[in-house]
């Protein structure tokens, strides 16, 4: 495609529709919104800076960018990651919606909430603490709270629920989505004009899941209706120690296959291996040896266990059923489990959510990357294996943090590439381990959460090529410039 | 640019995680005081002056380091544009208290804006003032430096041991607070040396990138005050300079030791030595000024962090050597007969800055209005009917805050309450 560099007529034309103050294309300020790491490496600086309050004025601007071929990327609230910057040049308009910052309904019988772009997950759990305080918007665990859950939401993310409820794309019931040609599409039962956002299959086929995992290139979400869960009180954190990934995938499995009764009240299920613990300090100013850790009373490997539950009786039968089953799994195998008994300040820690914990991972070197997949549950151990032994091979420690989905259904695989962002050939080395393992991947059937656009987005849409030409065809429909976020998911 | 380029791997740990923005930004969770006039002072709250008084990313402590990585990467030239967003902060070091990857933001700020000076962009005019005034006249109120200790009426004392650095602030506009301080170390039996020689400490220079004239001032300093043992300062801004800029700048440990009044009172009290009997019947908030609060753990911690070889280890204890020093103000304040103390929401690490630093009440005093009011506002909420700080720039700013908002909070400096409860 060829697209057109913002001129000032087209400065002008934002400044009338959003006014001059909410516009901005002074060079510092587009450098300021760049951001290479966490999620992706590629970012380039804006052409201008839009941000818009309400719906009307976000159909303007992306009618009058579709009229003159400017690409358009949408930023919900922050920037945590490279993915919601612009990628070509020209860059275009960055819309940043963070003036979009309201909580607009809470239900608690049909139990979800309409949220802006701009709500952000320390935000909403605060509001829901002192307002609704028997239930828990279903914000990310590990992503910091300036994170906006619908950010998280639209990268299929996950949530402190979604051992329970599965990926965060799960709990979206409906959204309101505009669209370059200026039409504003409702998903789920938001479709049929006066109905509430109660379910989430829609009118008939509903295309909601094709602004899931999209990273802004299907259209602009202004709303969604997320859904909310019961908040008990009563809670804390098990603990089990592995020396292998094996282990902790089958025991974890074990437990999680019971669901009712027992898994159900496991909301979080995380865990990993030590250099999880030892990579959130400076590589000089720690101990880079198991034995330090072991001595600390870590294993090679954990997994921890969260449960909810609504009294202390339930929530000892869980913790109770758990350990059984750990138990029982070590007389079958004739492995060792222990059990990490936690200070009661260790749990406390780890029950509190939203989180920084997987932020400071920049100290080991300067600068971190999740290249995160999913994978069916029981091939975590296999992937935990190969990535962390790529990781080495290519002069990373072998960091590995893995989540349950819905149950163990799937995994979440969260290696954290710990890299030296200061020199360029660390982030050659970080793109030829991505290369590298994402062959061997596609080989396995698995998926990436958010495919980046030079290396996961070609290799998968290559494989999948007749999806890929619906896809295309789909977004033609109401982007006929592809102005959204144009080379960020390769359609095109 | 030498110093940003020091800076580099701290400055790319940045992943824009939005932290920064935020007081509280780990604990969603915190209880707090409850709402007032439509805040919220529960959880994690705004904690950045600038961005909430701004709202654009640039002016946010995360896009200063991203603009700081296009400067280092050439990709982004300095220009007046640049300028008018980081002088628009007032270093209070929110931003570098949450920030899990540690990244110095309030060194890396200065050092962008030293870039700035270094490259040739002009100055905010009253940035530029500041410069002028204290190269020639050794204070940045443009005041004769023969009046510097003209507020000083008693003897001189050839025998002290310690000496009383008193800051330009205290020398021309609050010369109460100077008046309260001498008396006050007079009253205790601890005379302090008041010296003409006194210039100024260099601060606001330090503070916007004027970094040539600082050091001048500084190495004058040094030497004017080198034949003592203890210098005691009443200024946070001056104490701050002196111990945290001073070493870090001569590449040298100071020749004496740099004491806060707060802390020389903290000490007598625990040792015995102060006991206040007057009482003082208020319900009295505290404002934690960033100098002399949040500034000064910040630097125990990155001091403790480079001594240590084992992070993992040692930072429980850097914490709990922090938090020592975010309790003297409260530790004083509770020695004190009748006052019921309450706390703000946003206090210690989490502190919401008065808005008068970082040269923002000189060049940008609406940024400095606007912030204040929102300190105001939270301690009013609180229900305090007083207010206590100990900073002169900090007084001078709430003095004007309260004066716009028409608030019935009435202000203390900590040193002239407790000179007026000490007979």
């Amino acid at each position: 495609m060829s697209y057109k560099p913002v001129t000032k007529k087209i400065v002008e034309a934002l400044e009338n529709i959003v006014g001059k103050e909410y516009v901005n294309d002074s060079v510092p300020m587009r450098y300021a919104y760049v951001s290479k790491g966490i999620m992706g490496l590629e970012s380039t600086p804006a052409e201008v800076i839009v941000r818009p309050k309400n719906v009307e004025e976000i159909q303007k601007v992306l009618m009058l960018a579709n009229e003159n071929k400017t690409p358009v990327t949408p930023v919900a609230g922050g920037l945590s990651g490279g993915f919601a910057s612009p990628l070509i040049t020209p860059s275009g308009i960055l819309l940043d919606l963070s003036r979009m910052d309201r909580i607009l309904e809470v239900d608690t019988d049909a139990r979800y909430m309409v949220v802006e772009p701009g709500v952000r997950s320390g935000t909403v759990w605060a509001y829901f603490r002192k307002n609704y305080p028997e239930w828990a918007p279903p914000v990310p665990d590990g992503a910091p709270p300036a994170a906006t859950v619908m950010g998280d939401a639209l990268e299929r993310g996950f949530s402190m629920v979604t051992g329970r409820y599965g990926p965060q794309a799960d709990m979206i019931l409906s959204t309101e989505v505009v669209v370059p040609t200026g039409d504003i599409i409702y998903t789920g039962s938001w479709a049929l004009p006066g109905a509430k956002p109660f379910y989430k299959w829609g009118i008939g086929p509903d295309i909601g899941g094709l602004f899931l995992g999209a990273q802004g290139t299907m259209g602009v979400v202004t709303k969604a209706a997320v859904k909310i869960v019961p908040h008990p009180h009563y809670k804390t954190v098990v603990v089990y120690g592995m020396d292998n990934p094996y282990d902790m995938q089958d025991a974890t499995l074990e437990v999680s296959k019971y669901e009712m009764g027992i898994a159900d009240h496991c909301v979080m299920v995380q865990g990993g291996n030590w250099p999880l613990v030892m990579a959130r300090w400076p590589q000089d100013k720690v101990p880079t040896d198991f034995e330090f850790y072991k001595k600390a009373g870590f294993s090679e490997w954990w997994m921890n266990f969260e449960v909810w539950a609504h009294s202390q009786e339930e929530l000892d039968f869980v913790t109770k059923r758990i350990n059984e089953i750990m138990k029982g799994y070590e007389a079958k195998t004739g492995h060792s489990l222990p059990e990490q008994k936690l200070h009661p300040k260790q749990i406390a820690s780890r029950l509190k959510k939203p989180n920084k914990i997987a932020v400071p991972y920049s100290l080991w070197n300067a600068g971190f990357l999740f290249i995160t997949w999913y994978t069916p549950w029981k091939d975590c151990a296999e992937f935990a294996e190969i990535y962390n032994e790529k990781m080495v091979e290519h002069g990373f420690p072998p960091v590995m943090w893995i989540a349950s989905i819905d149950h163990c259904r799937q995994a979440i695989c969260m290696p954290i590439v710990c890299y030296d962002a200061t020199k360029p050939d660390d982030v050659d080395k970080v793109q030829d381990l991505n290369r590298e393992t994402t062959e061997i991947f596609m080989e396995k059937g698995w998926v990436e959460y958010r495919p980046d656009p030079y290396v996961h987005a070609p290799m998968m849409y290559g494989r999948a090529e007749t999806y890929h030409k619906i896809l295309k065809k789909i977004r033609a429909i109401w982007d006929p410039n592809y102005i959204m976020h144009p080379g960020r998911l390769a359609i095109p | 640019m030498e110093r940003l380029d020091k800076m580099k791997k701290q400055i790319y740990r940045c992943i824009h995680c939005g932290a920064c923005r935020f007081a509280y930004s780990g604990e969603p969770d915190r209880a707090g005081i409850g709402e007032h006039e439509g805040t919220l002072y529960e959880g994690i709250v705004l904690g950045c002056p600038a961005g909430r008084s701004k709202e654009w990313e640039g002016f946010y402590n995360s896009g200063k380091m991203w603009m700081a990585r296009a400067v280092l990467e050439e990709d982004l030239v300095p220009d007046e544009a640049m300028r008018d967003i980081i002088f628009q902060c007032t270093t209070c070091g929110n931003c570098a208290a949450q920030c899990e990857n540690k990244i110095p933001t309030v060194d890396v700020i200065e050092a962008l804006r030293a870039t700035l000076v270094e490259k040739g962009i002009p100055l905010g005019p009253k940035t530029a003032g500041l410069g002028k005034n204290i190269k020639e006249k050794n204070n940045p109120y443009n005041e004769p430096h023969a009046e510097r200790t003209s507020w000083f009426k008693g003897k001189k004392t050839k025998t002290a041991k310690t000496a009383y650095f008193v800051g330009c602030t205290g020398a021309y506009r609050i010369k109460n607070v100077a008046e309260a301080t001498e008396r006050l170390f007079r009253k205790i039996g601890e005379p302090l040396a008041v010296l003409e020689d006194e210039v100024c400490c260099g601060s606001p220079l330090f503070r916007t990138g004027q970094i040539d004239e600082a050091l001048r001032v500084m190495r004058q300093n040094i030497e004017t005050f080198k034949q003592y043992k203890t210098v005691v300062f009443s200024c946070a801004g001056c104490y701050r300079t002196f111990k945290v800029d001073y070493p870090k700048y001569s590449g040298k440990p100071l020749p004496f030791k740099p004491v806060h009044t707060l802390e020389y009172i903290a000490d007598l009290m625990k040792q015995g030595k102060l006991k206040i009997t007057k009482e003082f019947n208020k319900k009295v908030t505290w404002h934690d000024p960033c100098h002399l609060t949040r500034h000064i753990a910040d630097d125990i911690e990155k001091r403790r962090l480079e001594e240590s070889k084992n992070w993992f280890m040692d930072t429980r204890a850097i914490e709990k050597e922090k938090e020592a020093w975010y309790e003297l103000p409260r530790y004083v304040l509770s020695q004190i007969p009748g006052v019921k103390f309450v706390e703000m929401y946003r206090i210690k690490e989490n502190t919401w800055c008065c808005g008068a630093g970082g040269g923002v009440k000189t060049q940008y005093p609406e940024l400095a209005i606007d912030t204040v009011k929102e300190r105001i506002k939270e301690a009013e909420a609180t229900g305090a009917e007083a207010i206590v700080t100990s900073c002169p720039f900090c007084f001078l700013n709430l003095r004007d805050g309260i004066k716009e908002t028409g608030s019935k909070l009435e202000l203390y400096e900590l040193i002239e309450l407790l000179d007026s409860l000490v007979s």
